[in-house]
């Protein structure tokens, strides 16, 4: 099985995506293409849900910190949901549950995001 | 009649090259449960030691991949210790300064975390230099409530 696997679904203006596996210095790489792969697609409302994520060092938190003020600038932001109790306590222990909206469930965060959004 | 094991402890030896790391910390998460830590500890030993790998990695071998990092891993009833060694640039506790997360939340930026999250989830980070061998040493200690 591979390191990190990484899925994008687009609901409306949104991306939601979804990282499964672990996020380190060895695949941020990965993980950073797909963020910027959005944001170079004038998508700046980004949606990570973390429900299959085991593992983020502080590498992938830097991946997320490096896009935040380019998202933001432009009227988006970057949410986090369905956190795994390590990752949210490594999000946690940073400060970043302060930084960024954390979400129990996925529905909630788009919700929050795109309110105009139909269920 | 068998001499008395006070501790355990032994080694790995892997090549400085991230495609390890996955490997490395799953070792230091399946070790800390062998030692007695819960599930919750042993994600945040396994957090340690990637961050503690990388760090000799990425900037005291400035991403080579040729050289060596070892690790050695000593059980006693008190604590389990995580030693990393190499021959790279080293650093030193007294020349440590950890970034300030209220600071940081103000000011963010990429990277500066890593020692953060060693220090929050070990409870004691030591970095050390031996002029002899021309090795350094990065030691994390959890202990065993």
């Amino acid at each position: 099985m591979a390191d990190l696997s990484i899925a994008v679904r687009h609901i409306g203006n949104v991306a939601v995506i979804l990282p499964a596996g672990f996020i380190n210095a060895h695949t941020v790489r990965e993980f950073e293409e797909a963020l910027e792969s959005q944001v170079q697609q004038g998508r700046y409302k980004l949606l990570l849900n973390c429900k299959d994520l085991s593992y983020i060092s502080s590498a992938g938190l830097g991946a997320i910190m490096g896009l935040i003020e380019t998202v933001r600038e432009n009227d988006g932001d970057i949410l986090l949901s369905n956190l795994q109790e390590n990752v949210f306590a490594i999000f946690d222990t940073l400060g970043f549950t302060q930084l960024y909206r954390v979400f129990a469930e996925e529905d909630q965060a788009l919700a929050a995001v795109a309110p105009e959004r139909k269920a | 009649m068998a001499a008395k094991v006070d501790h355990a402890q032994f080694r790995l030896v892997i090549p400085s090259q991230t495609r390890y790391l996955n490997l490395v910390t799953g070792l230091a998460k399946r070790a800390s449960l062998v030692a007695g830590l819960d599930d919750a500890t042993a994600a945040k030993v396994s957090i340690a030691v990637d961050e503690a790998v990388t760090n000799v990695i990425l900037h005291a071998y400035r991403g080579e991949g040729e050289h060596s990092v070892e690790l050695e891993l000593r059980f006693t009833e008190q604590a389990l210790e995580i030693h990393i060694w190499h021959t790279g640039q080293g650093i030193h506790s007294d020349q440590l300064v950890l970034p300030d997360p209220k600071e940081y939340i103000k000011h963010p930026r990429k990277g500066g975390l890593g020692l953060l999250l060693m220090s929050r989830f070990m409870d004691e980070v030591q970095f050390k230099a031996d002029a002899v061998s021309g090795r350094n040493e990065c030691c994390l200690i959890k202990k065993i409530s």
